[in-house]
């Protein structure tokens, strides 16, 4: 039974790979884990922000720094992506990333570059899907409304890792995505163009920061 | 749900109509399953001509909407603008708690009543928003948001000069919640005409200065700013029909998903 023993085969293998799949992925991270994550991260990147004794740009770094060992860099970038990864080539693919971790961090720095003062309490934790905890603070800065942060933790690699960042209901993943999709549609499916928008605009981030 | 989707055949009467513009999207490759998905999911078959909108309304705002919330930020102290944004929101009350009652969410009416009380009195006629200090933080509720949860579908994206994004339920709601308070038929004497006026504007005025470091930064570092808001913009109004309410939530509220509702405090 030839037929018969193929489609077992198959079938077994098939079970096999999905199995294995959810065994590296669904590796579920633990509350307390995540949320003693954030709370580690948030403490450094406060002690950054408010270190009056440094320079802007000293301090800038250092948020960088913070923000760099705790985003899961490489996979937000694949997300935001999305579909058009795969129809990157090699180069642009490697191309993308490394722009991506610039434009993000710079950005991120940036912002909270203004946050001077800046406080953040913890809110609570919950389990959001079968891989990611999501760990929800309130930040406040002298004389502006208190708001609403949360983070999306997951354990990439062996390490807990921020996945997102949604700020009052706003998943930044979500709408770098939309923004990054709308570029490369709007220049006829050319990631290309993606990259020459990236470029410029880490130049003009370099600039306002030497300004 | 009581109410279905947008009746097919409006949304293909608007764009044909909006086709002799050269105003709808092109759809993309229905082979293209990913494609397909990302066009549902941006919501925005008449893009082109809310983009037309959009860039309408950057012009309108750098020349004139921005500037004012600017001069309403120098000239007016923080702690007026407190006040001025305490009292938008207390006003609003009538607006907030029709929506609570018909969304059947009885304990959250029951703050918005005794805000109301509260504010109202010990809060010298709204200016103090006294009562998030008696446990009783404000929340916002608009129409849109009814009509959400009664089921009603947003239909098609909308931008609109002035108003910011929007959409046919968003806009129906404005307009329901606009009639529903009775401030808006107070009229009769130049006094009563001169204040709707005068909310209006501080309206305005204030729902602006609250956004302007937000849409800066989003001038600033977004590539294409009309996709970030149109995401924003409908991530935020998900979030808020769903009450998942954020430390700061009755300071955003007029169903735009930014302006006051209830308390804030001006920066």
């Amino acid at each position: 039974m030839p037929i018969m023993t193929r489609r077992f085969v198959l079938a077994a293998a098939s079970v096999a790979v999905t199995c294995a799949a959810r065994g590296a992925a669904a590796q579920q991270i633990d509350l307390g884990r995540a949320t003693g994550f954030i709370q580690a991260t948030g403490n450094e990147l406060v002690a950054a922000i408010n270190a009056s004794n440094l320079t802007a740009a000293v301090r800038r770094e250092r948020v960088a720094q913070i923000l760099r060992r705790a985003v899961d860099v490489d996979g937000v970038g694949r997300f935001i992506l999305g579909r058009w990864w795969r129809a990157a080539t090699p180069e642009q693919q490697a191309e993308y990333m490394q722009l991506f971790e610039q434009v993000l961090l710079r950005n991120l720095s940036a912002r909270f570059g203004e946050y001077q003062g800046v406080r953040f309490s913890l809110g609570r934790t919950q389990a959001r899907t079968e891989e990611d905890a999501l760990v929800s603070t309130i930040v406040e800065r002298p004389s502006t409304p208190p708001f609403g942060l949360d983070w999306r933790v997951a354990e990439i690699g062996g390490a807990p890792k921020v996945v997102d960042v949604i700020a009052e209901g706003t998943s930044l993943r979500l709408t770098t995505r939309s923004e990054y999709s709308s570029v490369i549609t709007r220049n006829n499916g050319n990631v290309g163009a993606l990259l020459v928008a990236m470029r410029q605009q880490i130049q003009q981030l370099t600039q306002r920061e030497g300004a | 749900m009581i109410v279905g989707h947008l009746p097919r055949s409006v949304l293909a009467l608007v764009c044909a109509a909006a086709v002799g513009l050269g105003a709808c999207a092109t759809r993309p490759d229905p082979a293209d399953t990913e494609a397909v998905e990302e066009f549902r999911a941006n919501n925005d078959p008449l893009e082109p001509l809310n983009r037309g909108m959009y860039f309408v309304n950057e012009g309108l705002d750098t020349l004139v909407i921005r500037p004012a919330a600017e001069a309403y930020r120098i000239f007016l102290p923080p702690e007026l603008r407190s006040g001025v944004r305490n009292v938008l929101g207390n006003l609003r009350t009538p607006v907030i708690l029709v929506n609570d009652l018909l969304q059947g969410e009885t304990d959250r009416a029951g703050v918005t009543i005794g805000r109301f009380v509260l504010n109202t009195t010990l809060g010298v006629g709204g200016i103090f928003d006294v009562a998030t200090g008696f446990g009783l933080p404000g929340h916002a509720e608009d129409f849109g948001q009814t009509l959400a949860i009664w089921g009603v579908s947003e239909g098609p994206y909308l931008f609109i000069p002035f108003l910011g994004p929007s959409n046919p339920r968003d806009l129906v709601g404005f307009g329901v919640d606009a009639a529903s308070n009775p401030l808006t038929w107070i009229s009769g004497n130049e006094f009563f005409d001169a204040a709707t006026n005068t909310r209006i504007v501080l309206q305005g005025l204030d729902t602006r200065e609250g956004l302007i470091e937000p849409l800066d930064a989003v001038r600033n570092s977004s590539l294409d700013p009309y996709a970030t808001i149109r995401s924003a913009y409908r991530q935020r109004r998900a979030a808020e029909i769903m009450n998942r309410d954020t430390a700061a939530p009755a300071a955003r509220g007029t169903g735009f998903g930014a302006g006051t509702g209830g308390a804030g405090q001006a920066r």
